[in-house]
């Protein structure tokens, strides 16, 4: 009953239908006018035409989809992952170096300014060394404090300034410095505030 | 091949199945291009989810039907005659019978079956589609779609019988 013709050959349930048709002259007659009626309606369907100009309107009102390329999301999504690590830790190693100083205990120093560089090398200081330790933290040469304790501190301006012209002035000079000190691998530092003459 | 290309190729290929599929299911022109337009602009844009391209034509069925039934609750073209359920033999209809109407004549008969029975005929009567594709494309089981097409079959030649009569 719902045989097609050569459609529905290759499916297995019509199978023996037809094979018993073969043998029956009246069956096979029968089941030719079905497929004959079958053709003729579907001929009839599918002499149906759209109306002129659909497939055009179809192809020219086409939607241009956003194309999701998945490598480019990845790429993108990689680029995005990577930025946000360097800027969370470059915000960690900023608020490292904030907390740092934030958290220095305020002293005051008393002792000699020091050209770090002569005293470390070559154990030069005092008013014999004046001359050369003005012209050198002048010039750049990180410049320090000897307290009267003998400890020295490595002295600096806040983040980003120097102060060697400043404490240049007072090479091998004993002063009074106020400052932040911190610590770091064992060397100790004063972030200048303030420098007064002894 | 690019999308523009891809798209303009399928159209070529299955806007008329399409369109003959839609105009069945509505008996009306303008509805069978909307609803044929709307499943390529589907396709369009879930192209990429439809991974076996020998699936393309079922699936453009099955997207064309589903937006039928999304769009006829709000519209009732026809009236809907029930089909009953017992399966009745086939009528006898005169050879010349089915030569004698035209198609337009035939897009009539269909639209007064019920959907559920007009969908799976037309299929079974336009597209080379096997008995499992029109299965799958109507989302129902294999044996309903077989019967429901039995019934609708009767029921159209039926009409093309009661047609005759009244010549």
């Amino acid at each position: 009953m719902l045989y097609r013709g050569s459609i529905d050959d290759s499916d297995p349930q019509f199978h023996a239908q037809l094979e018993y048709a073969k043998g029956d002259p009246e069956l096979g007659q029968w089941l030719q006018e079905q497929t004959e009626r079958y053709d003729t309606i579907r001929a009839k369907l599918r002499g149906i035409e759209p109306p002129p100009g659909l497939s055009e309107r179809i192809v020219r009102r086409r939607p241009i989809p956003f194309s999701r390329d998945w490598s480019r999301l990845v790429q993108l999504a990689a680029a995005i992952l990577i930025c946000a690590t360097v800027t969370a830790l470059l915000m960690k190693w900023s608020e490292r170096r904030y907390r740092l100083v934030a958290g220095a205990q305020e002293i005051l120093v008393t002792g000699e300014v020091l050209d770090m560089t002569c005293y470390i090398a070559y154990n030069l200081s005092g008013p014999n060394h004046a001359e050369c330790a003005r012209i050198c933290i002048r010039k750049g040469s990180p410049a320090g404090i000897k307290a009267q304790d003998e400890k020295v501190y490595l002295l600096t301006g806040e983040p980003g300034q120097s102060i060697n012209a400043e404490l240049a002035e007072y090479a091998a000079q004993v002063v009074t410095i106020k400052g932040k000190k911190s610590v770091r691998d064992g060397f100790a530092q004063l972030q200048v505030e303030e420098i007064r003459k002894f | 091949m690019s999308a523009e290309l891809e798209f303009e190729k399928l159209v070529k290929l299955y806007y008329r199945d399409l369109y003959r599929f839609g105009l069945s299911l509505t008996g009306s022109e303008a509805d069978a291009c909307d609803l044929t337009q709307e499943t390529f602009y589907v396709w369009a844009n879930k192209r990429d989810q439809i991974k076996n391209p020998a699936k393309v034509k079922s699936w453009l069925f099955t997207t064309l039907h589903r937006q039928f039934l999304q769009t006829r609750r709000h519209r009732t073209h026809f009236k809907h005659e029930p089909i009953d359920d017992a399966s009745p033999d086939l009528p006898h209809v005169a050879t010349d019978c089915v030569d004698r109407v035209d198609a337009q004549t035939l897009l009539t008969f269909l639209a007064q079956l019920d959907e559920n029975h007009r969908a799976p005929l037309v299929l079974y009567y336009l597209e080379d589609l096997s008995y499992n594709e029109i299965a799958e494309t109507l989302a129902v089981p294999l044996g309903t779609v077989q019967s429901r097409i039995g019934r609708a079959k009767v029921k159209l030649l039926q009409l093309l019988n009661e047609a005759n009569a009244t010549k």
